[in-house]
C-alpha cells in the first residue's frame, strides 16, 4: 500500500515528472496523426486503385492477345466455382498509341493507352462509368455524340482537309496484293472517351478563388488522330476519331494516359479478328479472390494468359506505401525512445534526491522489490498518463485536422495541401484501434523500460548509507 | 552472559572498507538486554556507537559475531526475514527524524503498516489501522497535528511524531539513535520522559544511543562505548538515579504535579 500512496504523491509533487509527461505525450500525438494521416491516403488510394481496376484480371502476355474470349468467358460462367463467385466480366483490347491534335493553330501529340470495350459490358465491371463526365453517360455508356458535339463537329468536319482511308480488310495472302490503295471512302469517324487530363490543363495563373481552373484543349465534338501499332505485322495504323466524353478518375495515371474507344473498331484497325488482351472480371466478394484466381489458373492452365487480382497487378505502388510508413513509424517511435531517455535522467535525478527517504523506508521494514516497485511503478504512471494525454490530442488534431490545416495556411500564407496535385478536397484520414492501441502500448513500455535502471539503483542502495545521505 | 535475555550480542566486529582504507568500528562488543529494559549506550563520537545499534536492528550486517532476539539468532537471516523483524518486531526513532516529506503526520505514523499490508487487505482492513494512528498521536501530545506536513512540524512535533510511527507496529523493541540530538535541551528532556513514560507503562523496551551523559542517566542501564569496545562492565550500573530525575520534568507535559525545583547538573 505504501507504494501506491508514494507513488501517487511522486506525481502530484513533482513537477520535473512533467517533463516527462509531455515528451511522452508528444510522441505518441506525432505518431498517432501521422500514423492516421497516411493510412487515410493509402485507404484512399487502395480504394481508387480498386475502383479503376477490376478485381481480378486474364490478360494475355503481349499486345497479340488471345481468341475466342467469349468462348473462354463461357466457360468461366460454367464452371460450378467460379459460377458462383464471378459477378460481370468483359474482355478487353489495351494497346499503346499516340494522339494528335490542334488546339489554338498548335499541333500537339500524346503518347496514350487505348483501351478496347464494350460500353455496358465495362460498365458492369465496374470502375468506368462512373467516372464518366457526361452524366447520361454515367447511366447508359456510349460512344455517341450528344447534340451539341454533333454540332460542333459537322461544322468542324465541312472546313478540314482530307479524310483518311478507312481501316484495310485483312489481305488475302492467295491473291497479289492491289497495285494502288483503295480509295478513301468518308465515313463518320467514331467516338472515343478521352482521360480528363488529356484534354485539360490547370492554369496556374488563375486567380485563387476561381472553382474551375482547367482550361479545356478539347470539346466533345473535336477530332483527334490516334495512330498505333497492328496486331499482325506490327506496321503503324492510323485513323480519326471525334471526342464524345471525358473520363475523370482523379487518378493522374489514368485520367493522363486513358482513351477509351469502341472493341469492335479497334480490332479491324490493329487486323485482330476476334483478339482480345484481356477478361476484366468482377467478383461478388473480393475477398475470396485468391481462391478463384486459383481455379482460373487451373483453368486456363494451358491458355497464353496470366491471371492476377488487381492487388498484384499494382503491388509495387501499394508495396511501396507499406515500406514507406514503416520506415517512417520507425523514426517516429525513436521520438518516444528520446522521451525514454528523458525519463531515465529524470529519474535517476529522483532516485539521489530520494536517497534518505528509500533509507528510511528500508529501516522500517520495505523490502528490496518494493522500492524497485515503487520506481517502476512511477514509470508506468508517468508512461499511462503521458500516453493518455498523447492519444486524446493525437485524436483531436487529426479529427481537426482540415481546419488546422486551413488556419495554418491563413497564417503562413503557404498553401499545406494543394489540391491539384492531391487530387483530394480533403486530407484524408483512417483512425485505426489497433494503431493507436499498439502506440500506447509502446510508449508505456518504454516508459517502464527506461525507469528500471534507475529502479535497480533505487532497490540495491544500502539503508545505513542512505540514511546517512546529506 | 544470560543467554535467555531478550536480545544479545556475543563478539561483535565491524569494519568500514573505503577502497584500501579499512577502519574497523566495533571490535568484538557483547551486549545484552532484558525484557522492559530501557538501556543507554554511550561513547565520544567515533566510538561505534551508531553502528553497534544498525547491526542489533538488523539494519546492517556484523562482519562476525551472533546476535540472538528471542533466542534466536538474526544476524545471518535472509532479506525479506530480516525486512520482516525491522516492520513488526523493532522501532526505529533517529536523530534527524526521517519522516517522508510528501505525506502527513499521520500519513508518516501509518508507514509502517501500509509497508506490512498489500493494497488489498489496506483497503479492506477498514479503519483499525488509522484510528490506532490517531490514538497514538493522541498519545504523543500531537492529536492536533494530524494533517501537517513535516515541514509544518517543529523539531520536537517531528520527534513525536517518529516516536508514534515507532510504536504503531506494536514493536517488542526499540532502538533510539541520539533522538535528542537535534533538540534543544528543554524539547529533549520532554522527549526522553516519553521514551521513559512508554518504557514504564506501556513495557516498551528500549536502546537509547547518545552522547550526551545527563540524559543516559536517566535510563536503567548505561553501556560506554571506547574505541570500538564496552568499558564499562554491564553490571556495575547505578540503577538508583531514576526517582529523583522524575519529577521534575514530568509537569510540563501532563500538567498534574506543580513545579518542583529543577534538577541541578553534577549534583549526583
Amino acid at each position: 500500500m505504501y507504494k501506491l500512496l508514494l507513488c501517487w504523491k511522486y506525481l502530484r509533487t513533482r513537477y520535473l515528472a512533467m517533463v516527462c509527461i509531455v515528451s511522452v505525450m508528444l510522441g505518441v500525438a506525432t505518431l498517432i496523426v501521422v500514423n492516421s494521416v497516411m493510412g487515410g491516403f493509402s485507404t484512399k488510394l487502395k480504394e481508387r486503385l480498386h475502383g479503376l481496376l477490376s478485381d481480378v484480371v486474364l490478360e494475355a502476355y503481349d499486345y497479340d492477345g488471345f481468341t475466342n474470349a467469349p468462348a473462354k468467358m463461357e466457360q468461366i460462367r460454367n464452371d460450378p466455382f467460379l459460377s458462383k463467385e464471378v459477378e460481370a466480366m468483359t474482355p478487353t483490347l489495351e494497346i499503346f498509341a499516340m494522339l494528335q491534335f490542334t488546339f489554338r493553330e498548335v499541333p500537339f501529340t500524346r503518347p496514350i493507352r487505348i483501351i478496347g470495350i464494350e460500353p455496358e459490358g465495362r460498365k458492369a465491371v465496374g470502375g468506368f462509368a462512373e467516372h464518366l463526365v457526361n452524366p447520361a453517360n454515367q447511366i447508359k455508356p456510349t460512344f455517341e455524340m450528344d447534340e451539341n458535339a454533333r454540332e460542333r463537329y459537322l461544322i468542324k468536319r465541312a472546313t478540314r482537309g482530307i479524310d483518311f482511308p478507312g481501316p484495310r480488310e485483312a489481305p488475302n495472302l492467295n491473291e497479289p496484293p492491289p497495285p494502288d490503295p483503295p480509295p478513301s471512302k468518308p465515313h463518320d469517324s467514331l467516338g472515343v472517351i478521352l482521360g480528363y487530363a488529356i484534354a485539360h490543363y490547370r492554369d496556374r495563373n488563375a486567380p485563387a478563388d476561381l472553382p474551375n481552373k482547367d482550361v479545356r484543349t478539347l470539346e466533345p465534338g473535336d477530332e483527334v488522330i490516334i495512330t498505333t501499332v497492328s496486331g499482325a505485322k506490327m506496321s503503324p495504323v492510323f485513323d480519326r476519331f471525334v471526342v464524345t466524353d471525358y473520363f475523370k478518375s482523379e487518378m493522374s495515371e489514368y485520367d493522363s494516359n486513358y482513351v477509351f474507344m469502341p472493341m469492335a473498331h479497334l480490332q479491324k484497325l490493329r487486323t485482330m479478328e476476334d483478339r482480345v488482351t484481356s477478361i476484366q472480371i468482377k467478383l461478388r466478394d473480393f475477398n475470396n479472390a485468391p481462391k478463384v484466381v486459383q481455379r482460373l489458373k487451373q483453368l486456363f492452365a494451358n491458355a497464353p494468359l496470366e491471371v492476377q487480382t488487381w492487388e498484384q497487378k499494382q503491388g509495387a505502388v501499394l508495396a511501396a506505401i507499406r515500406v514507406e510508413r514503416s520506415i517512417l513509424n520507425i523514426l517516429l517511435f525513436l521520438i518516444i525512445a528520446v522521451a525514454g531517455f528523458g525519463i531515465l535522467a529524470i529519474f535517476s535525478m529522483i532516485v539521489v534526491e530520494k536517497t534518505r527517504d528509500i533509507g528510511i523506508l528500508k529501516a522500517l521494514g520495505a523490502s528490496n522489490g518494493g522500492i524497485l516497485t515503487i520506481f517502476i511503478g512511477y514509470g508506468l504512471l508517468l508512461g499511462l498518463v503521458g500516453a493518455g494525454l498523447g492519444t486524446l490530442v493525437g485524436l483531436e488534431i487529426t479529427i481537426h485536422i482540415n481546419d488546422i490545416e486551413k488556419f495554418i495556411a491563413s497564417i503562413t500564407g503557404q498553401d499545406i495541401f494543394p489540391r491539384d496535385v492531391y487530387y483530394f478536397d480533403k486530407i484524408p484520414t483512417d483512425i485505426s484501434p489497433m494503431g493507436v492501441f499498439l502506440v500506447n502500448l509502446g510508449s508505456v513500455g518504454i516508459a517502464v523500460l527506461f525507469s528500471i535502471l534507475p529502479a535497480l539503483r533505487a532497490s540495491m542502495l544500502h539503508p545505513v548509507r542512505a540514511l546517512r545521505y546529506e | 552472559m544470560d543467554e535467555n535475555a531478550f536480545l544479545f550480542a556475543k563478539n561483535l566486529h565491524k569494519t568500514y572498507r573505503k577502497n584500501a582504507i579499512s577502519t574497523p568500528v566495533l571490535r568484538g562488543v557483547d551486549m545484552e538486554i532484558a525484557e522492559g529494559e530501557f538501556l543507554s549506550i554511550v561513547g565520544a563520537s567515533g566510538s561505534g556507537k551508531s553502528t553497534l545499534m544498525h547491526l542489533l536492528g538488523s539494519l546492517d550486517k556484523p562482519d562476525s559475531g551472533e546476535i540472538y532476539f528471542r533466542n534466536r539468532r538474526i544476524d545471518n537471516l535472509s532479506a525479506d526475514k530480516r525486512d520482516y523483524l525491522r516492520n513488526q518486531e523493532f522501532g526505529f526513532i533517529f536523530q534527524f527524524y526521517h519522516l517522508l516529506p510528501e505525506l502527513t503526520a499521520l500519513q508518516n505514523v501509518m508507514i509502517p503498516l501500509m509497508i506490512r499490508n498489500s493494497v488489498f487487505s489496506w483497503m479492506t482492513g477498514g479503519t483499525s489501522s488509522k484510528q490506532r494512528a490517531i490514538a497514538l498521536m493522541e498519545r504523543v501530545g500531537l492529536g492536533h497535528r494530524l494533517h501537517h506536513l513535516p515541514s509544518e512540524l517543529s523539531g520536537g512535533e517531528m520527534q513525536r511524531t517518529a516516536i508514534a510511527r515507532a510504536l504503531i507496529g506494536n514493536p517488542s523493541l526499540i532502538f533510539a539513535d541520539e533522538p535528542t540530538g537535534n533538540l534543544d535541551e528543554e524539547t529533549g528532556k520532554e522527549i526522553v520522559d516519553l521514551l521513559r513514560e512508554l518504557n514504564e507503562r506501556d513495557k516498551v523496551t528500549i536502546i537509547m544511543v547518545t552522547h550526551n551523559l545527563e540524559i543516559a542517566r536517566g535510563t536503567h542501564r548505561i553501556m560506554k562505548l571506547v574505541a570500538g569496545h564496552v568499558e564499562i562492565p554491564l553490571d556495575e550500573q547505578p540503577f538508583g538515579v531514576l526517582p529523583e530525575v522524575f519529577p521534575v520534568v514530568r509537569p510540563k507535559i501532563f500538567n498534574e504535579l506543580p513545579d518542583e525545583p529543577k534538577y541541578q547538573a553534577g549534583s549526583l
